[in-house]
């Protein structure tokens, strides 16, 4: 876990989470049409993989993820590691140990988790997605960055397919949210620097 | 006239609820609830209060992510009654996001008060 580069993105899987679907489903097709052009084993190899490709690219990702997640909390309550914050982001998880360590797992890399030394991050900062001015100024997403071993990670606390003002309660929760754990990060990093 | 005030007060907190008319702001002072962001849970018993609220002397007290509690005093020199409104918020940034608002009519928060050197 520890000590590993960090990847956001598994090429393979996501890949292979994309087209594997596809594959099975035209092997099957080309089954279904050559070898049972009638009949029930044909409706099978037609309705069977097609049904199953849209679970699995609707819920499947998420499923794994969440138990990868689980077990890898596990995992830390296990090891020496404090979960003092936890943040459920939609494509990542971050949990900081305020004594100076900082786990990661990140939804398009499942099977890799990370337990990173505070120190290591670079920066942390909110991004509040502000544009436009005057009346015309709102966000849709609310986020907070931070870079750890030259990798930067985006973590959103609020995004919407809609703009709002930015004193809306949406985008004020989202701030509060970035804010706290930006804090947090810097206070786990200061931490680890004066061990 | 009567009928009218008594609607007036309804859309004023600090009206009184007996007498219908403008109440004097007594005294305010900040506490923090030890509640996070995301996870407000509304609480109407004063007792969660009575409990659970911490004094602090400025917004830059209360940790980032934290809810505020302002607590306002108000009396009525009409009747003599007075009401402690509960304003639930949360401080973010130089901004405040109000969650919830609740009034005390009956003497509720008095030791509360007392204890934390609020005028009433």
């Amino acid at each position: 876990m520890e000590n590993k580069k960090v990847k956001k993105i598994n090429m393979i899987y996501l890949l292979g989470y994309i087209l594997l679907p596809i594959i099975i489903c035209a092997i099957c097709y080309v089954v279904g049409y050559f070898f049972f052009p009638k009949g029930t084993m044909a409706a099978v190899l037609f309705m069977v993989p097609t049904f199953a490709a849209i679970l699995w690219w609707s819920f499947g990702g998420s499923i794994l993820f969440k138990q990868k997640r689980k077990k890898f909390e596990k995992e830390l309550d296990e090891s020496n590691f404090k979960r003092n914050h936890t943040f459920y982001g939609r494509g990542n998880t971050v949990i900081v140990d305020e004594s100076g360590k900082i786990g990661l797992m990140f939804f398009w890399n499942p099977f890799n988790s990370y337990i990173l030394p505070a120190k290591s991050v670079e920066k942390a900062w909110v991004d509040d997605g502000r544009t436009g001015s005057g009346f015309m100024e709102g966000s849709s997403r609310v986020s907070f960055l931070f870079i750890v071993d030259g990798v930067k990670v985006r973590v959103n606390t609020f995004t919407s397919n809609q703009r709002f003002r930015m004193d809306s309660n949406y985008i004020l929760t989202g701030i509060s949210k970035a804010d706290m754990m930006v804090e947090v990060i810097k206070k786990a990093k200061a931490a680890n620097q004066d061990k | 006239m009567v009928a009218f005030r008594k609607l007036r007060s309804k859309f004023h907190d600090d009206w009184c609820s007996k007498c219908y008319c403008p109440m004097r702001e007594v005294d305010r002072k900040l506490f923090m609830l030890p509640m996070m962001v995301g996870h407000y849970v509304s609480h109407s018993n004063p007792a969660y209060y009575q409990k659970n609220l911490v004094p602090v002397d400025c917004k830059a007290d209360i940790p980032t992510g934290m809810y505020a509690c302002g607590v306002i005093v108000y009396h009525c020199s009409d009747c003599g009654n007075h009401v402690v409104k509960l304003s639930i918020f949360l401080p973010v940034r130089d901004k405040e996001q109000y969650d919830d608002a609740f009034l005390f009519e009956h003497g509720e928060l008095d030791d509360f008060l007392a204890k934390n050197h609020i005028l009433f």
